[in-house]
């Protein structure tokens, strides 16, 4: 664990930059003033109250939302209105949803083989290798003919984790990947994250889940109203935190 | 009053789950569903019996009008014009090979990428087997007799037949000298032109206006040979003599060779003619006036004889008269039907079996599927060209697309309008919905005008007023430009089907692959139109079988289609005008038929692959 924090000291460029994002829906003003850094190979988890703008957020990063004002920059590329840089970062962060959206037409095969064969165009056979491998490091090596229809939520949601991956970024980004599920099939999805997180991915990861966090986190980001209100490590968040808001919020949750 | 529970009071279930049962059964016999699903209550079995008899009146009066009565010989008659109009019937081998082509392709294809149920595979086997079968059948059943009214007043006709060696001929008068004898239903093929007379003497008779009673009729029947000898036997010569001795008899004879011959009459005009007499003719055939079966006659038995006052035994001078048996409806009606369509629909089905069986057995070859698909890709233009022609070729002569007309036309118009609507009318669905304004107002206006308008306005447009407009499109010839018609027409309904697909993909599916980094075409082609097609397939090919259908408009706008043609048909062969009925039912059938198997189709699309899966 050491040794792995002095290694993210030592990498010597954020990955992710933000610097006073913000951002309108119409009139109603959503992210306000967002400045937050990652390094490689950091997990960030964010949470706060419903609303308060953390999808938004992180639909900025692989610019599912534009933002209007401010400067984001993944990677070394700024994003902008460039078709290209977008296209560009798109295939180096993967995203997973809160509803899975896995393409119930497709095969989980194809489902996961898509994005690397006809955006990197790698031929079917390397990406379907590269596939089943990814199923079995999610922990379903045997579901690769099925439809997602035909799977648990926590299958899915595991395929979906694969599918991400198997564009094989630099960046995960997860939005609330375990609200829909069943208690039952939360803690499926978590391990698979986990260990993602102990393979050195570098990830941002909006949840309630606050055993997670704790464990899991490098960081942690609390949103409300569309502002960052307080960041620390878990310890900091769980033992000693500081702003009005954290506390109420950390006592509603625990 | 609360129960009150002590400590004494727990559950536990046992520590091994009981065993997996099979669900009960239920007895229902027969009668338990009728009386579940039809007689369930007072109100329920008044609706049954209330459908039930609407149903089977309806039934009993098409059936038995369509086995009784019903004239089909315009179109067993008419089977080409039907399926390809005025095509080049010189060239109708081309027609041969492109409908084999297509029906090979279709056997590959089911064979390689469907599976075709059981179900469909038995209903195409009994139909061929009976198809096969009642023309065999109906060789065995005898011809029903021609007759030939007499008049008092005209000179007998010379009756003109041909015959096989061995065949026995009956001949009978049957004088008409008993009023009872006018209501006698009378059976078999009549004069067409005695018909009214006859009908009138028998109005006659029954109002007592004619007296019947002193019959005087004398004639002497004669069977002559194609040189006008007569027929010698053994006996002497056959002929028979009818007077007021004899009134009413029987000639009996036996035909020595395959040949033309002439049954005379002559009347003695010593006597007095007053009365009717019908002059009824066993087991000799009715021959069709076809062109090419004249032909085939001429070629078989030489020329006809020549006489005076000829009446030769052409379904032309004769109409069926009477109720049919099932047994004459089997081998008048559906027997020529039937002994034509066999060959076709043998060969047919041989290609269809042979198609699939290599699609089945080279399923997992490459190369087949590939073939397939090549072949496929081919199969339009390659039709054309076959169908059409060069001009001036000496192989494939020009067959102008004016005189394709029929089935042929029908289908054509389909196909064309349905392969060229589609990609339309997906296009129009997503410039609709796309975000520039140009494209999507253009992509509204265009597909708002065309819902707006009958399509028949828009083929007279096409016919009319565009080459008006647009002289370059005069040169254009009208088939193309109704192929255009409907298709525009077809795309814009398509257009509005295909949207409501786009409308329910939900916003993730679109976010999910923006995200994997598919741009927004692999995005629309790959995400969005595989879902949202598939959604609406039912819609689509609901769209797809009114296209079929609609074809029939362009009849009125001057060619000649399935329903065209019957027009066509009654044109130029007018002793078929008394039976368009006959013709148009038989079209509707075509159009039935075909609707349903597309239909049917459709529902089998829907449930195969990720369809039969639930959705997320
Ligand atoms: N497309 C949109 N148009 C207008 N307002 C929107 C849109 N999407 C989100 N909002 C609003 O922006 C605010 C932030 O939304 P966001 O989805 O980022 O919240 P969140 O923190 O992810 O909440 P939750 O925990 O419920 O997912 C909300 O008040 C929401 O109503
Ligand atoms: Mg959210």
């Amino acid at each position: 664990m050491a040794e792995n924090q002095a290694e993210k000291q030592n990498a010597e460029e954020p990955i992710i930059i933000c610097e006073e994002v913000n951002k309108w829906y119409g009139n109603f003003h959503v992210l306000k003033d967002v400045s937050l850094e990652v390094m490689p190979q950091e997990v960030v988890v964010i949470i706060g109250p419903s609303g308060s703008g953390k999808s938004t957020f992180i639909r900025c990063i692989n610019r599912l939302e534009e933002h209007q004002e401010g400067h984001i920059i993944v990677d070394g590329i700024e994003l902008s209105h460039d078709v290209r840089n977008i296209a560009a970062i798109r295939s180096e962060i993967g995203m997973v949803f809160q509803q899975f959206n896995l393409f119930p037409h497709l095969t989980v095969l194809d489902n996961i083989t898509l994005a690397p064969r006809y955006v990197r165009r790698m031929p079917r056979r390397d990406a379907e290798e590269i596939a089943l491998e990814l199923l079995d490091r999610v922990g379903i090596p045997d579901q690769a003919r099925k439809y997602p229809g035909q799977l648990s939520g926590g299958q899915q949601q595991r395929v979906a984790i694969a599918r991400a991956l198997a564009m094989q970024p630099k960046i995960m980004l997860f939005d609330e990947p375990t609200s829909a599920l069943d208690p039952e099939m939360i803690k499926e999805v978590l391990d698979v994250m986990k260990e993602l997180a102990e393979t050195g991915m570098t990830m941002l990861v909006v949840t309630h889940e606050m055993g997670f966090a704790r464990e899991v986190a490098d960081r942690i980001v609390l949103f409300d109203e569309g502002r960052i209100v307080e960041m620390g490590t878990p310890e900091h968040f769980f033992t000693n935190p500081q702003h009005e808001r954290t506390k109420l919020f950390l006592s509603q949750i625990l | 009053m609360k129960r009150q529970y002590d400590d004494t009071f727990f559950y536990i279930a046992p520590s091994e789950p009981p065993p997996s049962r099979r669900p009960p059964i239920v007895e229902v016999g027969p009668i338990g569903w009728l009386r579940r699903n039809l007689f369930s209550s007072k109100i329920n079995s008044l609706a049954t019996i209330f459908t039930g008899v609407v149903i089977l009146g309806f039934l009993y009066m098409v059936l038995s009008w369509s086995i009784r009565t019903a004239q089909w010989a315009v179109v067993y008659n008419n089977l080409r014009m039907l399926t390809s109009g005025t095509y080049d019937r010189r060239e109708t081998w081309r027609l041969e090979v492109v409908a084999g082509a297509l029906v090979f392709l279709t056997g590959l294809g089911l064979g390689i990428w469907a599976r075709v149920a059981r179900s469909v595979f038995i209903a195409v086997l009994v139909s061929l087997a009976v198809i096969i079968i009642v023309p065999i059948v109906s060789a065995y059943i005898p011809e029903p007799t021609i007759h030939i009214l007499l008049r008092p007043s005209k000179t007998p006709p010379n009756f003109v037949f041909v015959g096989l060696a061995g065949q026995e001929v009956t001949v009978r008068l049957e004088p008409q000298t008993d009023p009872a004898d006018v209501d006698a239903p009378l059976l078999g093929f009549v004069e067409q032109k005695s018909r009214v007379d006859w009908s009138t003497l028998a109005r006659q008779v029954h109002d007592g206006k004619a007296d019947l009673a002193d019959y005087n009729m004398q004639f002497t029947l004669r069977v002559l040979d194609n040189r006008l000898r007569p027929l010698m036997t053994d006996e002497g010569p056959v002929q028979a003599v009818f007077d007021a001795e004899n009134p009413g008899g029987t000639l009996t004879f036996t035909l020595p060779a395959d040949d033309w011959y002439v049954l005379e009459v002559t009347r003695d005009d010593t006597s007095e003619p007053v009365g009717y007499a019908w002059l009824r003719i066993d087991n000799v055939e009715v021959f069709s006036s076809q062109e090419d079966l004249a032909q085939r006659r001429a070629d078989r038995f030489g020329d006809p004889p020549e006489v005076d006052n000829a009446l030769f035994a052409e379904e032309k001078a004769y109409r069926f008269e009477g109720a049919r048996s099932f047994k004459q409806f089997l081998s008048l009606q559906l027997a020529p039907l039937f002994s034509r369509l066999a060959v076709p629909l043998l060969i047919g089905a041989l290609l269809f079996v042979d198609g699939w069986v290599i699609g089945v057995l080279g399923k997992a070859d490459k190369r087949v599927r590939r073939g397939a698909l090549i072949g496929w890709a081919l199969a339009f233009p390659f039709s054309i060209i076959v169908l059409r022609g060069f001009e001036g070729s000496r192989l494939l002569p020009l067959v102008d697309s004016g005189q394709w007309g029929g089935l042929l036309l029908t289908v054509l118009l389909t196909v064309v309008g349905i392969t060229a609507s589609f990609p339309i009318g997906v296009a129009l669905a997503l410039g609709r919905r796309s975000n520039l304004p140009v494209v999507k107002w253009t992509c509204t206006i265009f597909i708002e005008t065309v819902r707006g308008v009958p399509l028949i306005t828009v083929l007279f447009m096409a016919k009319l007023i565009v080459p008006f407009f647009w002289s370059a499109l005069t040169d254009i010839d009208l088939t193309v430009r109704m192929m255009i018609g409907l298709t525009l027409f077809s795309a814009a309904y398509l257009a509005e089907n295909v949207r409501g697909g786009l409308q329910i993909i939900p916003k993730g599916q679109i976010e999910a692959a923006r995200a994997l980094g598919l741009n927004p075409f692999l995005t629309t082609t790959l995400i969005v139109l595989p879902q949202a097609l598939r959604a609406v397939i039912p819609a689509i090919v609901g769209q797809f079988i009114s296209l079929f259908k609609d074809t029939s408009l362009v009849a009125l706008v001057g060619l000649f289609e399935l329903v065209g043609i019957v027009g066509l048909i009654v044109k130029g062969q007018p002793i078929y005008r008394p039976y368009q009925r006959e013709a148009y039912i038989f079209v509707a059938i075509i159009y039935f038929v075909i609707s349903y198997a597309m239909s049917d189709i459709s529902r089998r699309l829907e449930t195969s692959g990720a369809g039969s899966v639930r959705r997320l």
